[in-house]
C-alpha cells in the first residue's frame, strides 16, 4: 500500500480543520460569495446591487487581509488535502494579487452597470466566483486542483462575457469565449492525463520527483507537456493561440475587459509557473523550447496586429497577447531571478493595464462602450485629469521609465540574458520599439485640440480606481524594490532560495 | 544631496507649474531655473581639479537585489555639461513668451527635460543612466508634439521618439549585457570602466551603445530625425533641445561607449568606424548646410557637422582631443542657441524663414546685424572666439591619431564660413529687398544674447578656466 493511501485512513476532522489554514483565503471569500448569494436572494430589487456590491469588496478586502496576515505570520506553505493544495507565499503573492484586482473590479463596474442598467448584484457574484477561481489556480498543487480553478474560473467569465445580453457583440464574445476556452481546457485535460499517465501520480510536487531527465525520452510525457502548453497559451492569449482575445475583448462588457485582462493572464501564468517549473523541472528544455517559441511569436504578433488597430479594447488586447510574450521570458529563464521578475510583472500589469481599461470605461455611455480613437477626443479638456492619467498608463505600458513598465521589463529582459537568452531578449525590445509606436498613437486624440466640451464624469469609486492605480504603476517603479522582494519570496517555493 | 537637488528642483518645479495659472508660470520657471543654475555653478567653484574619482557623489541602494544604485557623481567631464545644461534652461524660459498658449505646460515640460538631462550628466550607475536617459524623452516628446510649429508637429515628435527609441532599447540590451557579461553583476560605471569582456562580446556591446548615442548626437548616417524636430521644434525648446540634448549622445560616448569597451574589434574595428563617421557627418552637414534656404534648417544642418567634430575628438582617444571635445560641447551649446534665437528673431520681423527672399536688412536693424556677425563669426570657428578652440583642439587630436582624419575633418572648418557667412550677407548685406522688418532687436531680447555673446569672448580667451578643470576624471579608460 502506498503511504499516501495510508494516510488516507488517518485523515481526520481535525487535520481537515488544519488543512483549512492553508486555503484560508479562498475559504473567507467563498463564504462571502455565498452570503452574497443570499443577500441577492433576500434584499427587496433596488437595493441589492449596492448590498452586494459592499458584499464583494468587504469579502475581498477579507482575503487581502487573511492572505497578508498568514504571509506576514504564517509558518509558511504546507501541503494541504493530500497534496492537493497549499498556501505557501506563491499561492499567497497571487491571492493578494486577485484580491485586490477584485475590489478595482468592482469599484470600477459600480457606476457602469448603473449607467448600462444592467443587472449588478448577478455581475458582482460572478466576479467572486472567478475570482475563487483564480485563488484556487494560485494554490494548487495538483494537476486536479489546476484544472478546477481553471474551469471556475473559465465558466464565471463565460457568462459575465456575454452579460449584456441585449447585445449581439456581447453574445458572440460569449460563445466564442465559451467554444475555444473548452477547447483549451480539453487540451489541458487531455495533456494532464498524459503526464498522470506516465509519473502515475496528479500532485505536483510528487511529479517532480518521479518525471527526471530520462522521461524526456517518453512520447507521452513530451505529447502531455505539448498538448499543456497548448492549453496554457490559450489562457495567458499567446500567439499562435490568440485568435479569441480581440474579439472576446471587444465583445464582453469593458469592466469584464479589464478583468480578463489582468486576472485570467495572470492566474494562467501561475499555472504555467506552478506546473512547468515547479512539476517538470527536469523537463525544462522541452517546455522551454515549447515557450520560446509562443513567446517570440507572441511579441511579433500582437505587437505588429496591434498597430492596425482602430478600436481600443482591440489594441490593449493585441498589446496584451504582446505583454504576455514579455512576460514569458521571465518563465522560460526561470529560477528565482526569472520567476520573481514574473510576479513583479504581473502585479504591476495589473495596475497599468486595469487603469488604462478603467479610463476607456468611464467613456462609455448608456447605450453601449464607447472605446474608438475618437471617443478619447479632447480628453484633456473634457477632463484634464483623465487625461494625465491615462498618459501615465500608456506610457507606462510602452516600457517608460520610470514607470513600472521599464522595470517590469529590466527585471524580466536581466533574466533573460542571464539565462542565454539574449535572442529572445533582443526580439523583445526591437518590438518594444514596436510597441511604443501604438500606445503613444492613443495619446494624440487626448491631447490634440478638439472642439468637443462634454465632461467626461467619474464617480468617486472610479476615481479612486485610476488614482491608485496611476499612483501604483509611477510609485512601485520609481521604488520597485518592496514589490520585488515580495516576488522573490512569492517565487521561492518553486525556484528554491 | 547637492546633485540630487540639480535635478530634483527643476522637477519638483515643473510639477508645481504645471498646476499653476499661466500667468506665473514664466517667472516661477525662471526661479526655479536660476536656481537649479546657482546649484550648478556652486559645485563648479568648488570642484577640484586633479581629483582622481568622482566629485559630490551619492550612492544609495534602490534595487539592491540587483545591485542597482542611486548614483551620483560629477567629474570633469560632465562638469561643464551640468552647467551648460542649467544655464541654458534659464535662458530657454526666459525666451519664452508670455503669450504661449498653454505656457504652464510649457514651461513645466521644459523644467522637466531638463532636469532629465541634468540626471543623464550625473548619473554614475548604468540604469540609473539609462532611466534618465529614456525619461527625458517624455518631454522632449510632448514638447515637439503640443508647441511645435509647421503644419504636422506630431509626425516630426512620433519620428524623433521612434528614432531615438531604436536606439535606447537597443541599448537595453547592452545595459543588461553590461551586468551579465563582465561577471561583475554591477551597474557602477567606475568598476565597468575597469572589466573588459572579451574583444567579441566588447563589440556587440559597443555596437548597441553606439547606435543608440550615435542616433541622439545625431552622427551621420543616422541624422534623418534631426531636420524635421528641429524645424517643428518651437524656439525656446530648442536651445536645450539643440544646445543639451545632443550633446547627451557625444557625452554618452565619452562616458560609456569609450571606456567601457576599449577593444571592441569584431566584424570590424569601430575604433576607426566611428571617427570615419564623424568626419563623414561634418562634410555632409556642411554640404547640406550650403543646400538649404531655409535658415532654421541651415542651422540645424550645421549642427550635423559641428557634432562630428565632437566625435571625431572623443574618438581620438587622447587628451586634446577629448578635452577639445567636451569644450566644444559647451561651444557648441551656445553657439547654436545664439543662432536659432536670432534666426528666430529675423525671420519673425521680415515673415518668411527663406534666406534668399529678404536682403540688406543690416539697414533696418543694425544691431541685430552686429549681434549676428559676432554669433557668424563664432560659429565658423574665428580665433578668439571659442568655437576655434574647440574644433582646433579636436582636429589636433584626430592628427595625433591619424593625420588622414584630421585632413578631412578639417574640410569642414573651410565649408562653414561658406554656409555661414552666405547666411548672413544674403540677409544682412547688399540692396535691401524683400520683406521690411517692422523692427530692430529688442533691448530685452538684446539682454537675453548678451550671457551667450559674453561667453563665447570669454571662452575664446581663456578657454583654459573650462580645461584645467577637465583633468578630473571620475573613471578609468579615458585618456588623461
Amino acid at each position: 500500500m502506498s503511504p499516501l493511501l495510508a494516510a488516507d485512513l488517518n485523515y481526520t476532522w481535525a487535520q481537515a480543520l488544519g488543512d483549512l489554514s492553508q486555503i484560508a483565503a479562498v475559504a473567507t471569500l467563498t463564504g462571502f460569495f455565498l452570503f452574497a448569494i443570499v443577500v441577492d436572494l433576500v434584499l427587496p430589487k433596488h437595493r441589492r446591487g449596492g448590498a452586494v456590491a459592499m458584499t464583494a469588496v468587504t469579502g475581498f478586502a477579507f482575503a487581502l487581509g487573511t492572505a497578508a496576515y498568514r504571509w506576514v505570520y504564517g509558518q509558511g506553505g504546507a501541503s494541504a488535502y493530500h497534496g492537493f493544495a497549499t498556501g505557501d507565499n506563491f499561492a499567497l503573492f497571487f491571492e493578494i494579487l486577485f484580491a485586490t484586482l477584485g475590489i478595482l473590479t468592482v469599484a470600477l463596474s459600480h457606476s457602469y452597470l448603473r449607467k448600462r442598467g444592467l443587472l449588478e448584484s448577478e455581475f458582482h457574484i460572478l466576479i467572486m466566483a472567478a475570482v475563487i477561481g483564480m485563488m484556487v489556480l494560485g494554490s494548487a498543487t495538483s494537476l486536479v486542483t489546476v484544472f478546477l480553478g481553471l474551469e471556475l474560473l473559465s465558466i464565471a467569465l463565460y457568462i459575465a462575457c456575454g452579460f449584456v445580453r441585449t447585445e449581439s457583440r456581447s453574445q458572440e464574445a460569449a460563445a466564442k469565449y465559451l467554444l475555444v476556452g473548452g477547447f483549451a481546457s480539453a487540451f489541458v485535460l487531455y495533456g494532464m492525463a498524459l503526464i498522470y499517465g506516465g509519473a502515475g501520480t496528479t500532485v505536483i510536487p510528487e511529479i517532480a520527483k518521479r518525471l527526471d531527465a530520462t522521461s524526456s525520452g517518453n512520447p507521452l510525457i513530451i505529447l502531455g507537456i505539448v498538448l499543456m502548453g497548448v492549453g496554457f497559451a490559450f489562457k495567458v492569449s499567446a500567439a499562435p493561440f490568440h485568435m479569441w482575445t480581440p474579439d472576446v475583448y471587444q465583445g464582453a462588457p469593458l469592466p469584464v475587459t479589464a478583468f480578463m485582462s489582468v486576472g485570467t493572464k495572470a492566474a494562467a501564468f501561475a499555472m504555467i509557473v506552478r506546473v512547468f517549473s515547479g512539476g517538470l523541472p527536469h523537463l525544462a528544455p522541452e517546455w522551454q523550447a515549447l515557450l520560446a517559441f509562443v513567446a517570440a511569436t507572441s511579441m511579433v504578433v500582437g505587437n505588429l496586429m496591434a498597430i492596425a488597430q482602430t478600436s481600443l479594447k482591440r489594441l490593449l488586447a493585441y498589446s496584451g497577447v504582446a505583454q504576455a510574450g514579455y512576460i514569458l521570458v521571465g518563465v522560460i529563464a526561470g529560477g528565482q531571478s526569472g520567476l520573481s521578475a514574473v510576479l513583479y510583472y504581473l502585479f504591476v500589469y495589473m495596475f497599468m493595464n486595469f487603469g488604462a481599461f478603467a479610463v476607456i470605461t468611464l467613456l462609455a455611455g448608456p447605450e453601449g462602450d464607447r472605446d474608438r480613437f475618437s471617443d478619447l477626443e479632447g480628453l484633456a479638456r473634457r477632463n484634464p485629469v483623465m487625461a494625465v492619467l491615462m498618459s501615465v498608463f500608456m506610457l507606462s505600458l510602452a516600457g517608460f521609465p520610470p514607470s513600472v513598465g521599464f522595470f517590469g521589463k529590466l527585471f524580466l529582459f536581466t533574466a533573460g540574458v542571464s539565462a542565454g537568452y539574449t535572442w529572445l531578449v533582443v526580439l523583445a525590445v526591437v518590438m518594444s520599439v514596436v510597441s511604443v509606436f501604438y500606445y503613444v498613437r492613443v495619446l494624440i486624440p487626448v491631447w490634440s485640440p478638439s472642439a468637443r466640451t462634454d465632461r467626461v464624469p467619474a464617480s468617486i469609486s472610479s476615481q479612486g480606481v485610476l488614482w491608485l492605480s496611476a499612483l501604483a504603476s509611477v510609485a512601485l517603479g520609481v521604488y520597485p524594490t518592496t514589490v520585488l522582494l515580495l516576488g522573490q519570496l512569492g517565487a521561492n517555493p518553486i525556484s528554491g532560495p | 544631496m547637492t546633485l540630487t537637488v540639480i535635478w530634483l528642483l527643476p522637477m519638483v518645479g515643473s510639477a508645481l507649474i504645471a498646476f499653476m495659472p499661466p500667468r506665473f508660470a514664466k517667472w516661477l520657471g525662471v526661479v526655479v531655473a536660476i536656481a537649479a543654475l546657482g546649484v550648478a555653478a556652486g559645485v563648479a567653484f568648488s570642484f577640484a581639479p586633479g581629483y582622481r574619482g568622482y566629485q559630490y557623489s551619492e550612492a544609495v541602494p534602490w534595487i539592491p537585489q540587483l545591485r542597482i544604485f542611486y548614483r551620483l557623481g560629477v567629474d570633469g567631464i560632465s562638469l561643464w555639461l551640468v552647467v551648460l545644461n542649467a544655464f541654458l534652461t534659464v535662458i530657454a524660459i526666459l525666451a519664452t513668451p508670455v503669450s504661449t498658449r498653454n505656457v504652464n505646460r510649457f514651461v513645466a515640460l521644459m523644467l522637466a527635460m531638463s532636469a532629465g538631462l541634468a540626471g543623464v550628466f550625473m548619473a554614475t550607475d548604468l540604469v540609473l543612466f539609462y532611466v534618465f536617459w529614456e525619461a527625458m524623452l517624455i518631454p522632449a516628446y510632448f514638447l515637439l508634439w503640443l508647441f511645435g510649429e509647421g503644419d504636422r508637429p506630431a509626425r516630426a515628435a512620433v519620428k524623433f521618439v521612434l528614432y531615438t527609441l531604436a536606439g535606447s532599447l537597443l541599448m537595453l540590451v547592452g545595459v543588461i549585457g553590461e551586468y551579465v557579461f563582465t561577471g561583475k553583476q554591477t551597474f557602477d560605471l567606475a568598476t565597468l570602466a575597469t572589466l573588459a569582456p572579451s574583444p567579441s562580446i566588447q563589440f556587440g556591446l559597443f555596437s548597441v551603445f553606439a547606435l543608440a548615442f550615435a542616433i541622439k548626437t545625431p552622427l551621420f548616417p543616422f541624422h534623418s530625425w534631426l531636420p524635421d524636430a528641429y524645424m517643428a521644434a518651437p524656439t525656446p525648446m530648442l536651445i536645450t533641445f539643440a544646445g543639451v540634448m545632443g550633446k547627451a549622445g557625444a557625452y554618452g560616448f565619452l562616458r560609456i561607449a569609450v571606456p567601457l569597451f576599449p577593444e571592441p574589434v569584431g566584424w570590424w574595428d569601430w575604433r576607426w568606424v566611428v571617427p570615419v563617421l564623424a568626419v563623414a557627418a561634418i562634410i555632409w552637414g556642411a554640404l547640406m548646410a550650403i543646400a538649404q534656404r531655409d535658415m532654421k534648417l541651415l542651422v540645424a544642418y550645421s549642427s550635423v557637422s559641428h557634432m562630428g567634430f565632437i566625435v571625431l575628438g572623443i574618438f581620438s582617444y587622447n587628451v586634446q582631443g577629448q578635452q577639445g571635445a567636451i569644450l566644444q560641447m559647451v561651444n557648441h551649446g551656445i553657439i547654436i542657441s545664439a543662432l536659432f534665437l536670432i534666426v528666430a528673431w529675423i525671420s519673425d520681423r521680415a515673415g518668411t524663414r527663406d534666406r534668399s527672399a529678404m536682403a540688406g536688412l543690416a539697414a533696418r536693424m543694425p544691431v541685430m546685424a552686429g549681434v549676428f556677425i559676432v554669433v557668424t563669426l563664432a560659429a565658423l570657428g574665428l580665433p578668439g572666439l571659442n568655437s576655434f578652440v574647440g574644433e582646433f583642439m579636436t582636429l589636433l587630436g584626430a592628427w595625433q591619431r591619424a593625420p588622414v582624419l584630421a585632413l578631412f575633418g578639417a574640410i569642414g572648418l573651410v565649408l562653414a564660413p561658406v554656409y555661414m557667412l552666405r547666411l548672413f550677407q544674403g540677409v544682412m548685406q547688399g540692396a535691401p529687398a524683400g520683406p521690411v522688418p517692422r523692427s530692430d532687436i529688442r533691448t530685452a531680447q538684446l539682454l537675453l544674447l548678451a550671457p551667450l555673446v559674453l561667453l563665447m569672448f570669454v571662452i575664446g580667451l581663456d578657454p583654459n578656466a573650462l580645461t584645467s578643470l577637465m583633468t578630473s576624471l571620475g573613471q578609468a579608460g579615458l585618456a588623461r
